[in-house]
C-alpha cells in the first residue's frame, strides 16, 4: 500500500524549482518511477508531495550543439537506446540503455532517475563516466555544472541538495576515431541487476593507446574510473599482455574499495576476464 | 488530494476520480473493474500488468495514476471481443500458449505494440520484446510460435 501524498504536473524548470524549494526537502522528484513507486510501496520513501518533471518538454529533448550532445534527465532509456544522435556520438552510452531492465523499465525509467538513484549497479554511469559526461543541476536563483564523477557520495547517495534538480547531462561529442564498448554480467540476460560492467572508450594511433578511459559499474561503491589501468595502458601496445597486466589493476582497484568479501574469489577473474573482453570488442569495433 | 483525472482508455475518453498514491493497476482492477490486467510481483520484474501507454508497453504497477492524465491507455480489454479475438488472441489459442493464463494479458500487450513497430519480427525480435515477462507454465516457445504465426496473417 502506498502512502497518500500530493502529486504536482509542473510543466517548465521555473514551476518545478519552486515547487522543491516551498516543500522544503519533503518532496520527490518522480520521473519514470521504476525505482521511486517501489520505495514508495514498500514504506522506504514517504514524501509528502511528488513532482513529476515528465511533462517539462526541455527535460525530454536529445539536442547536439556545439560540438556537446545534451539530455535532458526525464529522457527515457528507450529514447536514448534508440537515438541517432547518442548512437553517433556515444554509442557507449544507447548500448548501455539498451541492455536495461525490460522493454517495459526502459519505456518508463529514465537517465535523470538512474543518475539520481546512485545504485552502484546503474548501467548508465560507467558509459557517462568515460564519456566525461557534466550534470547541469538547477536550483531557485541558479545552476550549476557538476562533473558526473563528483555526483555522488556513496551507494544511493548523490551530493545534490533536496532543493536541486538534476536537469540536463551533457558530454563532448566522441570523435569518430574513438572505440568503445560497454558490457554487462548478471544472472540473466534481461530484467537482472549488473554484478559487474565495464564502460571503455579508447583511441590507437600507430599501434598504441593514445587515449583511454575505463570506469567499472557493481564492483565498487559506486562506479568509478578505474585510473590507474589507464596509466598504465596509455603508451601501451594493445596487447595480451598489456590487456593482463590492466585487468590486475582493476580487480587491485576493486579489493581495496570493497574489501575481501566471500565472493572476491570468484570474482577477481571474472572482472579481470570480462574486462579484457570488453577492451577486446572496442577494439574489434 | 483526490483528484480527477482525463484519460483515453481502449480508445473512449474517460474522466475518473483517483487518489495521487494509487498505481494505474489499482485505477484499473479496483476502480475501474478492468481485471483483465493482472498483479504479478507488483513490483515491475514479472510484467503480468503490461498495458500500452501511448503504443507502448509500460509495467502498470509502475505508473502513479495521475500521471495518465492526458494519455492513451490500452488494456487486454481493448484488444478484442468474445466475439471476434484479435489474431493475436486466436494464434495464442491455436498455438496452445496459454495454460494457467496469468502472464498472458500482459504478453498481448507487448506482443501487440511489437507488431504494430514490426510487422514480421524474427524470433530474437519476439524474444528480446518478451524479455519483460516471467511465464512458469508454457516455457515460451509455443508463445514465440503463437506470435511469430500470428504476424504471418
Amino acid at each position: 500500500m502506498i502512502p497518500p501524498f500530493d502529486y504536482k504536473t509542473p510543466n517548465t524548470i521555473q514551476e518545478a524549482i519552486e515547487l522543491l524549494w516551498q516543500a522544503e526537502g519533503k518532496a520527490r522528484i518522480i520521473a519514470g518511477g521504476t525505482d521511486l513507486a517501489i520505495g514508495l510501496r514498500n514504506g522506504d520513501q514517504s514524501p509528502q508531495s511528488i513532482i513529476d518533471i515528465t511533462r517539462i518538454e526541455e527535460l525530454r529533448k536529445i539536442e547536439e550543439k556545439n560540438g556537446t550532445i545534451s539530455i535532458g534527465a526525464a529522457v527515457t532509456h528507450s529514447e536514448i537506446a534508440s537515438s541517432s544522435l547518442v548512437k553517433k556520438h556515444g554509442k557507449v552510452l544507447s548500448d548501455a540503455a539498451s541492455g536495461i531492465g525490460s522493454p517495459q523499465i526502459r519505456n518508463l525509467g529514465t537517465i535523470g532517475g538512474n543518475l539520481i538513484n546512485a545504485s552502484p549497479a546503474a548501467d548508465t554511469i560507467p558509459p557517462l563516466m568515460v564519456l566525461q559526461a557534466m550534470g547541469k543541476v538547477v536550483t531557485k536563483g541558479g545552476e550549476r555544472q557538476v562533473p558526473l564523477l563528483q555526483l555522488f557520495k556513496g551507494p544511493y547517495k548523490t551530493n545534490l541538495k533536496p532543493h536541486e534538480l538534476l536537469a540536463q547531462i551533457t558530454f563532448p561529442k566522441l570523435p569518430p576515431d574513438m572505440k568503445t564498448s560497454f558490457l554487462r554480467l548478471a544472472r540473466r540476460d534481461a530484467m537482472a541487476i549488473a554484478r559487474i560492467s565495464v564502460a571503455v572508450v579508447l583511441k590507437i594511433e600507430k599501434r598504441r593507446f593514445e587515449d583511454i578511459k575505463i570506469a567499472v559499474g557493481s564492483i565498487t561503491p559506486t562506479p568509478e574510473r578505474m585510473s590507474e589501468a589507464e596509466a598504465f595502458l596509455k603508451g601501451k601496445s594493445p596487447d595480451e599482455v598489456s590487456l593482463q597486466k590492466a585487468s590486475l589493476k582493476i580487480s587491485e582497484a576493486m579489493i581495496r574499495q570493497s574489501g575481501i568479501r566471500p565472493s572476491t574469489s570468484y570474482k577477481k577473474p571474472v572482472v579481470e576476464a570480462l574486462f579484457i573482453r570488453a577492451m577486446k570488442k572496442a577494439l574489434e569495433e | 488530494m483526490e483528484r480527477t483525472i482525463k484519460f483515453t482508455l481502449n480508445g473512449r475518453l474517460i474522466n475518473v476520480e483517483v487518489s495521487p498514491h494509487w498505481t494505474l493497476l489499482k485505477l484499473l482492477r479496483e476502480k475501474l473493474r478492468l481485471t483483465g490486467t493482472k498483479e504479478g510481483c507488483g513490483i515491475g520484474e514479472c510484467g503480468a500488468c503490461t498495458v500500452l501507454m501511448d503504443g507502448i508497453p509500460v509495467n502498470a504497477c509502475l505508473v502513479l495514476a495521475p500521471k495518465v492524465e492526458g494519455r492513451k491507455i490500452e488494456t487486454i480489454e481493448g484488444l478484442g471481443s468474445r466475439e471476434s479475438l484479435h489474431p493475436l488472441q486466436k494464434s495464442f489459442i491455436d498455438h496452445g500458449a496459454i495454460q494457467c493464463g496469468f502472464c498472458t494479458p500482459g504478453i498481448l500487450m507487448s506482443s501487440k505494440a511489437l507488431l504494430e513497430k514490426n510487422s514480421n519480427p524474427n524470433r530474437k525480435e519476439i524474444k528480446e520484446a518478451l524479455s519483460g515477462h516471467l511465464c512458469r507454465c508454457t516455457g515460451y516457445h509455443q508463445i514465440i510460435e503463437a506470435i511469430k504465426k500470428a504476424s504471418e496473417v
